[in-house]
């Protein structure tokens, strides 16, 4: 058999997909997409009568505490993020030393691993709520999705995990989850639904 | 049509599923008889006004929820998990 040549290399979530640059309306960019890279990401599913010690353990662990609502916990170097009644996803800006909170987590909930199941993106510029507007139905305005508040729902029938972070200078901040294999469905919208306000891309770590 | 998700809030009933009655309770496997089988599997009410439903929120939360509707004006009157439900007892 002839030796194939084959790259091992990894492939973030958005290559082939998305690339930095511009595109759209000339002039300043109303919308920032940063395709985040890196992160370490895994669901956490608690029995209802393990939550209490999973809770415990996280809070000892982290310092946080499990949201039980829509929203998202931060700390400096972890996430917990709100996915459904008695689940949460737990993410890292590095997955050094991921595996090893995942085992001591794993003793009071289901968890796995889904660091590379997910694409990320993180929208900023004032007119990203415009964006978002087109895609999500859910209400956006600062005064019904609060800095910190989680959804999950569909965008253009891709399903997808949404939240607001801090605001920054120039307008609020979301960032948006996607099975990592809708990724190229989600951008077709975004590309379309973006382009009128003008948008720059760039990569970034998450 | 909007549903209030225990869980999510009001959310358009795109994102929810349909299942049917959620009040028809499952005969016990093999030893049920054929005509409580056949009652269970195809014999439904179809009510002009207050129904209990099973509606699936796939696009949100993936929780199983009972909605209390009214056929008529798909007015809903109460939303509730249905997990609480089969804890609870055997209805």
């Amino acid at each position: 058999m002839a030796e194939t040549a084959t790259s091992w290399d990894p492939r973030g979530a958005w290559a082939g997909i998305a690339q930095p640059g511009s595109f759209g309306a000339k002039g300043e960019a109303g919308v920032f997409a940063i395709m985040l890279e890196g992160f370490g990401l895994a669901s956490v599913i608690a029995e209802p009568d393990t939550t209490a010690a999973l809770s415990q353990t996280v809070e000892a662990l982290l310092g946080l505490t499990l949201p039980p609502t829509p929203r998202i916990a931060r700390g400096p170097a972890h996430d917990i993020v709100w996915a459904g009644p008695d689940q949460w996803l737990l993410r890292t800006a590095s997955r050094n030393g991921f595996t090893g909170l995942l085992s001591e987590l794993s003793a009071h909930a289901a968890v796995s691993e889904q660091s590379d199941a997910r694409a990320a993106l993180r929208l900023s510029g004032p007119r990203a709520r415009d964006v978002l507007a087109k895609g999500v139905m859910l209400d956006l305005h600062p005064t019904a999705f609060a800095i910190g508040d989680v959804a999950l729902t569909n965008v253009a029938y891709v399903g997808a995990h949404l939240w607001r972070l801090d605001d920054a200078a120039d307008g609020p901040v979301f960032e948006i989850l996607l099975p990592r294999s809708m990724a190229g469905s989600f951008w077709s919208w975004f590309v379309a639904s973006a382009r009128e306000f003008g948008c720059r891309v760039a990569s970034g770590r998450g | 049509m909007r549903i209030n998700c225990p869980h999510c809030g009001a959310r358009d009933a795109q994102e929810f599923t349909y299942l049917g009655a959620a009040d028809p309770q499952r005969p016990d496997g093999l030893a049920a008889t054929e005509a409580a089988m056949t009652d269970y599997v195809y014999m439904r009410d179809n009510p002009a006004g207050p129904h209990r439903e099973l509606w699936y929120h796939g696009a949100g939360c993936h929780s199983w929820l009972i909605v209390t509707r009214d056929t008529r004006t798909h007015a809903i009157a109460l939303v509730e998990p249905a997990k609480t439900r089969k804890a609870g007892a055997a209805a």
